[in-house]
């Protein structure tokens, strides 16, 4: 490591942010290099949880699409309503898990080599989805209402 | 007081147990979306179930070092997973009976 002071604090890292630190990026890829050095147990549980989180939240897109796509009555004037709110739910589960394990390497790479933590666009990605999300979702049962009566 | 030498690396602690947590949560939320499933495909979701069975007893099985060395294999293997279930649910979205 650079400097220990330099390090996140582990403690409680658990949501997206938490194993992240800013400033510039590391390259890809789990495996160790030559120089590498095993980081602080704590920064690779740390890291580690903050992948789980990731995934907890793709498992939560993906039941969250598949309840609207098959548990919701369908929208009166809307019949595509259920598959427009469901379907990009599900979709963005399955980038969520890939993203984060992507982020996950690179993450431990950087734990490795001393460096930086780059930042993670998820954060972003997960805000402005959410958002467009209950947008679209606002606009469907409007859209319903009208053509219903 | 202790050295700060002694500090620089302390031994992992609680930290384990946090992580050993959130795999449990994580398992827990995959039979929850294999639940869901069941709901509409018994065949996808029973899959899902089983899968995540079988994510929990290979975390068993194969348990944090003590040493909390990375396993990205077994982090690989949980992202492929979640992104087969999101097409498993994906096919029943525009496949299942409330298609």
């Amino acid at each position: 490591m650079a400097a220990s002071d330099s390090r996140p604090d582990p403690a409680g890292a658990e949501g997206v942010a938490g194993a992240e630190a800013d400033a510039e990026g590391a390259g890809a890829g789990g495996a160790g290099g030559a120089g590498d050095a095993e980081p602080d147990a704590r920064f690779t549980f740390a890291n580690e949880r903050t992948f789980l989180a990731l995934t907890r939240t793709a498992l939560a897109f993906v039941v969250a699409g598949l309840a609207i796509v098959q548990l919701l009555p369908p929208f009166p004037g809307v019949p595509w309503g259920r598959r427009l709110l469901g379907v990009p739910l599900i979709v963005l589960g399955g980038v969520i898990a890939v993203v984060g394990y992507l982020q996950w390497s690179r993450n431990q790479q950087a734990l490795r080599r001393g460096e930086a933590m780059s930042p993670s666009i998820l954060p972003r990605v997960l805000s402005v989805t959410i958002t467009a999300m209950a947008i679209v979702a606002a606009v469907v049962l409007l859209l319903s209402a009208l053509l219903e009566h | 007081m202790a050295p700060r030498g002694d500090l620089q690396d302390p031994p992992p602690g609680l930290a384990r147990e946090r992580t050993r947590l959130a795999w449990s949560r994580t398992v827990i939320a995959f039979a929850a979306v294999g639940g869901a499933l069941l709901k509409t495909s018994i065949a996808a979701g029973a899959i899902v179930v089983v899968t995540a069975v079988v994510l929990w007893q290979l975390f068993r099985v194969f348990p944090a070092e003590a040493d909390g060395g990375a396993r990205p294999a077994r982090l690989r293997l949980v992202a492929i997973t979640v992104a087969g279930v999101s097409l498993v649910a994906l096919a029943v979205a525009f496949l299942g009976p409330g298609a």
